[in-house]
């Protein structure tokens, strides 16, 4: 063994780096002096002079931030590829998005009252444990589909990037608040409920198809419930977990909805591909195969605080309302019509009747 | 079995309204509540409280390709999930649940929390290197995030607590990103100009998470090591609360893959000799990139101009010694010691330790 003291006694002057200064000289922009808005120095304050154009197409798949001058030299590629092409991942809102999760962060340690969870009776904290075993199950896939496709971002649409890193953040809070309800109050964690479409989303292999089918079909739905999360709350923890998890799902809502939007006005020809996508994934998501075993039944008890008949009429409210928003979002998309050609799967069209 | 009068009434109505109900007699391990530990004082409820019974039971090896909840009852209908990490030792660290919840105490805004009405001219040239130092510090983010979410697909629901942690870790990679971005066009400058990447290649090639993990031991403790200086770099307050911001972060993240690599050493000792290699390759393809304009930025920074630059550079030299120290000094941590002995020649020079066949003629 060399000891430490011999091991001083060699130790050299640290080698001292060559110095050049020719990036000193460089033509990229210069002068910008980006200005502080009402909420800070945003994204998009910073996007208002040429590092705010946004490249159609975008062949590097280095990290070099957009706007810097290239490397002297070779470089290696770092991935196999890139979505290059803005219609596959760009969003108008991506940057606004991403700066609003970053102000509305929250912890779900200390931001929900827990203290508010009181004794429930048995059937209510089973359901209350079923509904939540579920939800942290759908949301524990909803993190790992954004970790997915992270290293195919450009990073010249790196507004994209950032909002993907930060749905991953808001899932793992909304994996773990999820559990920790369920095993906060003595229920525990109960039936798995594989399916649903959960694999439908993780294994596709084009961005905007995943997009639609988490961000605008999948999340959507889950949206549209969160914010009825009055209904299904007994105590004021859990209506504050509802509402904040609403919160984080409305911005990624939100992006899906301006991406398809982006990408059709600008690749009019990926539309009907979307709609094949949505017929699949709203099969998936009905097939009575798929559901879960105790999601429909814990929600359904939920609503109705144990009364199974005033439980449906409210499921049935809840699910119009899902699948009107769902409806509405697609317009705002520009691929409106799946009602008014029949293509919506009848069972989400007959949730509409009001009967 | 329901165990109460309440669930079997329960039962009845929901069968009789043709809803499943099989959820209600499930074999439930009743009775846990982590609420009891959420205080205040505890740090509200923290997924750490969560680990009781059943649910804390972390497994070796973890079995199921699905997503389900560690602790619920598998549904067999399930598809597989395209899941590769099932071996504790892989990823584990006793820290990660404290460490996720730490990352979330700790977030911070680089919109509001910086003090950007601080900024002020600082002269071309300080404002370029400035400038070069943010481009690539949005480089490493970038990197940072995007190879780190990769990973989340391979490992199982098994270790929840590591992927939790390691999404908060995404989610400070885009924020190095970001408020590196921002400082670089917030005073009258711009990016420079980006860095040659071949030092990422070995946490974007990576095939195995402890290879992406001692990886990322080198980049963030160099990197640790240079934020450390912020108050000598830093030309005003704003750059001051990004040092400092950003220093805590990276140095969350080593503390996770430090106990993570020291946990995989005690458990597969025999991996020993693999992760070396993993290791010459990291360190090869960051002796051969040099970080080619860093080190002059920081000499022009540090000799406060262009004229200053050539006679900091022993002060920079100074700092990547520094670098290679930090680098050395966490791997003593996780039982890697012996790296010391076998460290890539050109990183034994900027550390100024012997070359390894003049360390080797020391009698012993
Ligand atoms: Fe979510
Ligand atoms: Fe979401």
């Amino acid at each position: 063994m060399v000891t430490v003291d011999k091991l001083e006694e060699m130790r050299l002057e640290p080698e001292v780096p060559e110095l050049d200064l020719s990036w000193l000289n460089l033509d990229t922009e210069w002068g910008v002096s980006a200005e502080p808005g009402r909420k800070g120095l945003t994204l998009q304050q910073i996007n208002k002079s040429l590092y705010g154009d946004i490249p159609a197409t975008s062949e590097d798949s280095s990290a070099r931030p957009r706007g810097a001058a290239a490397p002297e030299g070779a470089t290696p590629r770092m991935t196999p590829w890139v979505l290059g092409d803005a219609t596959e991942t760009f969003s108008d809102s991506a940057a606004l998005l991403y700066d609003e999760a970053v102000s509305r962060q929250w912890s779900s340690a200390t931001d929900i009252p827990w203290d508010t969870l009181d004794e429930l009776p048995e059937d209510i904290e089973r359901a209350m444990a079923q509904l939540c075993t579920s939800l942290t199950e759908v949301e524990f896939i909803a993190g790992d589909v954004p970790g997915k496709w992270l290293p195919r971002i450009a990073a010249d649409h790196f507004e994209s990037g950032l909002f993907l890193m930060s749905q991953v953040m808001d899932e793992a809070r909304h994996t773990d608040v999820f559990r920790k309800r369920a095993l906060a109050n003595g229920g525990g964690l109960l039936l798995q409920g594989g399916g649903g479409g959960l694999r439908q989303i993780l294994e596709a292999e084009d961005f905007t198809q995943m997009s639609s089918m988490l961000h605008i079909l999948g999340e959507g739905f889950v949206q549209s419930l969160f914010r009825l999360g009055e209904l299904i709350a007994h105590n004021e923890a859990e209506k504050r977990i509802f509402r904040l998890a609403a919160q984080d799902e409305s911005r990624h809502v939100a992006y899906g909805v301006t991406h398809l939007k982006y990408t059709l006005e600008n690749d009019p020809d990926k539309a009907e591909e979307v709609h094949w996508t949505l017929d699949m994934f709203e099969d998936t998501l009905v097939d009575p195969d798929q559901a879960n075993p105790g999601l429909a039944g814990a929600l359904v008890y939920l609503l109705g605080d144990g009364d199974v008949d005033e439980g449906w009429r409210l499921f049935w409210h809840v699910r119009r309302k899902q699948v009107l928003e769902y409806l509405h979002r697609l317009d705002v998309a520009g691929l409106g019509g799946r009602l008014e050609t029949g293509r919506l799967h009848p069972a989400l069209s007959g949730a509409l009747d009001e009967n | 079995m329901p165990d109460s009068d309440v669930v079997a009434a329960a039962k009845k109505r929901l069968e009789e309204s043709g809803l499943p109900s099989d959820w209600l007699d499930a074999p439930v391990h009743w009775g846990v509540k982590a609420k009891e530990q959420a205080t205040p004082e505890n740090g509200g409820l923290r997924f750490e409280y969560l680990n009781v019974d059943v649910y804390g039971e972390v497994p070796e090896v973890w079995q199921n390709n699905t997503e389900i909840p560690r602790g619920a009852i598998p549904d067999t209908r399930t598809e597989q999930m395209g899941y590769s990490i099932f071996n504790k030792a892989e990823v584990w660290s006793d820290l990660c649940a404290g460490l996720y919840e730490d990352a979330i105490a700790d977030r911070w805004n680089s919109s509001a929390d910086i003090p950007w009405d601080t900024l002020e001219p600082i002269g071309s040239d300080l404002e370029r290197a400035v400038c070069q130092i943010a481009t690539l510090m949005s480089e490493y983010g970038w990197t940072k995030a995007q190879t780190t979410g990769r990973w989340l697909q391979e490992i199982s629901y098994g270790y929840i607590e590591v992927k939790l942690f390691l999404g908060t870790v995404v989610f400070d990679g885009a924020r190095l990103y970001e408020v590196w971005r921002k400082r670089a066009l917030a005073n009258g400058g711009g990016l420079g100009r980006g860095g040659r990447n071949w030092k990422f290649l070995p946490l974007t090639q990576s095939y195995t998470f402890s290879e992406f993990c001692v990886a990322s031991i080198m980049h963030d403790s160099m990197l640790l090591a240079l934020l450390r200086h912020g108050e000598q770099l830093a030309q005003t307050e704003a750059e001051r609360s990004i040092y400092e911001l950003c220093q805590k972060d990276i140095e969350r993240h080593l503390a996770y893959f430090v106990d993570h690599m020291r946990y995989l050493m005690l458990k597969e000792p025999v991996r020993r000799e693999e992760i070396h290699r993993y290791m010459n390759k990291a360190e090869w393809y960051l002796a051969k990139d040099g970080d080619d304009t860093l080190y002059s930025a920081l000499a022009v920074v540090m000799g406060d101009g262009r004229e200053g630059a050539e006679e900091a550079m022993v002060d920079v030299a100074e700092l990547r010694r520094e670098q290679v120290e930090t680098y050395l000094g966490y791997l003593r941590q996780c039982h890697l010691g012996d790296r010391e002995d076998r460290l890539n020649e050109e990183l034994r020079k900027w550390a100024g330790i012997a070359p390894e066949e003049e360390v080797e003629k020391i009698p012993v």
